[in-house]
């Protein structure tokens, strides 16, 4: 990373490590706004991860690595939702399902394409493509947060602006929050509830395929497990954000800002190893837990 | 009339989870034709592997012990309507204070020692799964989500203390360092690593279903998993129950971690229990959360991943084909609209 062209590389590479967390977590908020636990944003994140870079791999090109990445996690989520939604199992377990299905089936592919159930290296994968400007890389604060990204970074902002737009200013939005507030009302417009459950998974499908292929192509190796609880983290920052794009991006933030500095301190400070991994875990129990206390009493108030 | 129907419901749902496991083999065999060069030889390690020799059948056992154990933590927990998604934490955490108390007491007596140790192991589970509970109780944060993730942290930081302090440097491997012998479980089908505390496993599973079903605990945990808020207006004391039977679920799968530790492993090694608290809740969901399932469900998935592994050792599969096939199992299980197809069709036939 080019830490040393900028003012605050904390924060600089807080906004890359908040990527996925807010990619996860915005499709996410989909679901949730439909009234569905969606515990499989992890499962759905390690399927994007391990094929957008096989692809990208496979064809020489990181476009069609992502597209078709994204294609596969959707069909798995296509799946997830199908069983969940008309086959009517319980969506938590379903989702408990799919997550361990993303963590069999990618290792047994790998195994089976590569030969290695360990870390899979990609050599000459094309590296993702980073927004740099040298004369404004160094203005301080607003270099770090808006220039110096790789591209996936800018496409994850534009995501959160579309999810905006999409749940407070069109009918589709409405429906999506609709069903959650109460799916009879829905069905008594004539509308089916199930479809728009349906197409919140898919959209959590897609986002999380894209959150997972930040990992990996970042990376440009897949290794086993990668997303190693980011996808929890991520319904979290859903419940932290309050259930909206906004707050999902401060939440996101802080937990950016959280590994970030945990990275830092890695290097700078003589903490073992294993705290300073276990350091995200914690942060994100804290806030929970000060979030529900800070709600209870206001509750009350 | 009402036993009929019970009779009727029992046979329904046996014949549900018999289609389930049947579709989930077809897939295993599908799998092993698609991903294997000699899949006769892996077909016949996957299924008759693990029944093969004494030493293949008691290991096979072995592993059932955690899985009933944190099975029927998980099974409380569920039939409670609270979620323990911690279960991975709270078994490690277990099998290091076990091993630790065995450690700081050399000289002890085995029973007395053994007994303090499993007793700490029970207890750090307990506190664990109790915190996420505790903060359900008081300020309604998720117990799913806070459990996951305390689950997460600790089981980094136990990572810390094998590795770390309480490595043992006269070996590569990365492990504490050996319980004392007078702490060792006694094995009861050598060659195997089977061991008495599978006596000890089953007779939990008979104390967990009297709990359960024929006590005024049991009965009011029941009942609030059932209706929370008409357990309520029932006047049962509904908080109380968000926390109870997170304490069990954790003391479970302390114990869990600690036979594993005092019968199997004698030693804590990193991440040697990974995947016990996960797999609990596959037992539980196989078990539909009944207790006295819990036995026969460890034993069906016991007998997956050792067929898995039995496959890996002897022709060209990886491990993780179980693991596929198993959320095959997960997927189904719960599929109600499966079961009420089923249950019509069978209907018609009959």
């Amino acid at each position: 990373m080019s830490q040393s062209s900028f003012t605050f590389p904390l924060i600089h590479n807080s906004i890359g490590i908040m990527t996925p967390f807010l990619l996860a977590a915005i499709g996410g908020l989909f679901t949730e706004l439909t009234g569905m636990l969606n515990i499989a944003l992890e499962g759905l994140m390690l399927i994007g991860a391990f094929f957008s870079v096989v692809f990208a791999a496979l064809t020489g090109s990181l476009m069609l690595g992502i597209l078709l990445g994204i294609l596969a996690t959707m069909l798995i989520a296509a799946l997830f939702a199908s069983i969940s939604l008309y086959l009517k199992a319980n969506i938590f377990i379903s989702g408990l399902a799919t997550n361990l299905l993303a963590s069999g089936l990618t290792i047994v592919l790998a195994f089976q394409l590569f030969g290695n159930k360990g870390v899979i290296r990609f050599e000459n994968l094309p590296k993702l493509p980073v927004l740099s400007i040298p004369a404004l890389d160094r203005i301080p604060l607003l270099g770090d947060l808006f220039l110096g990204h790789n591209v996936l970074v800018y496409i994850s902002w534009l995501c959160v602006i579309l999810a905006a737009v999409v749940i407070y200013r069109t009918p589709f939005g409405l429906r999506i929050r609709g069903t959650g507030l109460g799916s009879a009302t829905i069905a008594s417009l004539g509308l089916n509830p199930v479809g728009y459950q349906f197409k919140a998974i898919l959209i959590s499908g897609f986002t999380c395929g894209l959150a997972g292929a930040v990992l990996t192509l970042k990376l440009g190796a897949f290794v086993p497990n990668i997303t190693s609880g980011r996808g929890w983290i991520a319904l979290v920052v859903i419940y932290l954000g309050n259930k909206t794009p906004l707050g999902i991006v401060i939440a996101a933030f802080v937990f950016g800002f959280a590994e970030s500095f945990s990275n830092y301190a890695q290097g700078a400070i003589n903490i073992p190893a294993d705290f300073i991994l276990a350091f995200p875990y914690m942060i994100t129990v804290l806030a929970m837990v000060g979030y529900s206390i800070w709600r209870h009493y206001k509750a009350r108030a | 009339m009402v036993r009929k129907r019970r009779v009727e419901g029992f046979l329904a749902g046996a014949f549900g989870l018999a289609v389930t496991l049947a579709i989930a083999f077809v897939i295993a065999i599908v799998l092993i034709f698609l991903l294997s060069k000699q899949p006769g030889k892996t077909i016949y390690f996957f299924f008759v592997g693990p029944l093969t020799n004494k030493y293949y059948f008691g290991n096979m056992l072995n592993t059932v012990i955690p899985l009933v154990f944190t099975g029927l933590g998980i099974a409380i927990a569920f039939k409670s309507s609270v979620f323990n998604l911690g279960g991975e934490g709270q078994v490690y955490a277990g099998s290091l204070v076990v091993t630790v108390i065995c450690l700081s007491l050399p000289n002890t007596n085995g029973y007395l020692g053994g007994f303090l140790a499993l007793a700490g192991g029970l207890l750090a589970g307990a506190l664990l799964a109790g915190l996420s509970g505790f903060f359900r109780m008081k300020w309604g944060t998720d117990e799913l989500i806070s459990s996951f993730l305390i689950s997460g942290a600790v089981a980094l930081i136990v990572n810390y203390f094998i590795t770390g302090p309480l490595d043992d440097p006269s070996n590569s491997l990365l492990a504490t360092r050996k319980v004392a012998e007078q702490f060792r479980l006694l094995k009861i089908f050598l060659p195997s690593k089977l061991d008495i505390s599978s006596v000890f496993a089953v007779l939990t599973a008979g104390v967990v279903y009297i709990l359960m079903y024929y006590t005024h605990w049991g009965y009011e945990m029941r009942m609030c998993g059932l209706n929370r808020e008409f357990s309520r207006y029932g006047g049962i004391n509904v908080s109380t129950y968000l926390v109870l039977p997170m304490v069990l679920s954790g003391a479970l799968h302390g114990l869990a971690g600690g036979v594993s530790i005092l019968g199997t492993h004698h030693a804590a090694v990193k991440e040697f229990s990974f995947g016990m608290g996960w797999n609990g809740i596959a037992v539980a969901l196989i078990a539909k959360n009944h207790p006295l399932g819990v036995v026969p469900a460890a034993i069906f998935f016991a007998y997956l991943d050792a067929g898995a592994k039995a496959a890996m050792l002897h022709s060209d599969v990886t491990f993780e084909i179980a693991a596929i096939v198993q959320s095959i199992i997960f997927y189904l299980i719960t599929a109600q609209a499966l079961y009420k197809f089923l249950r019509h069709r069978k209907r018609a036939v009959a």
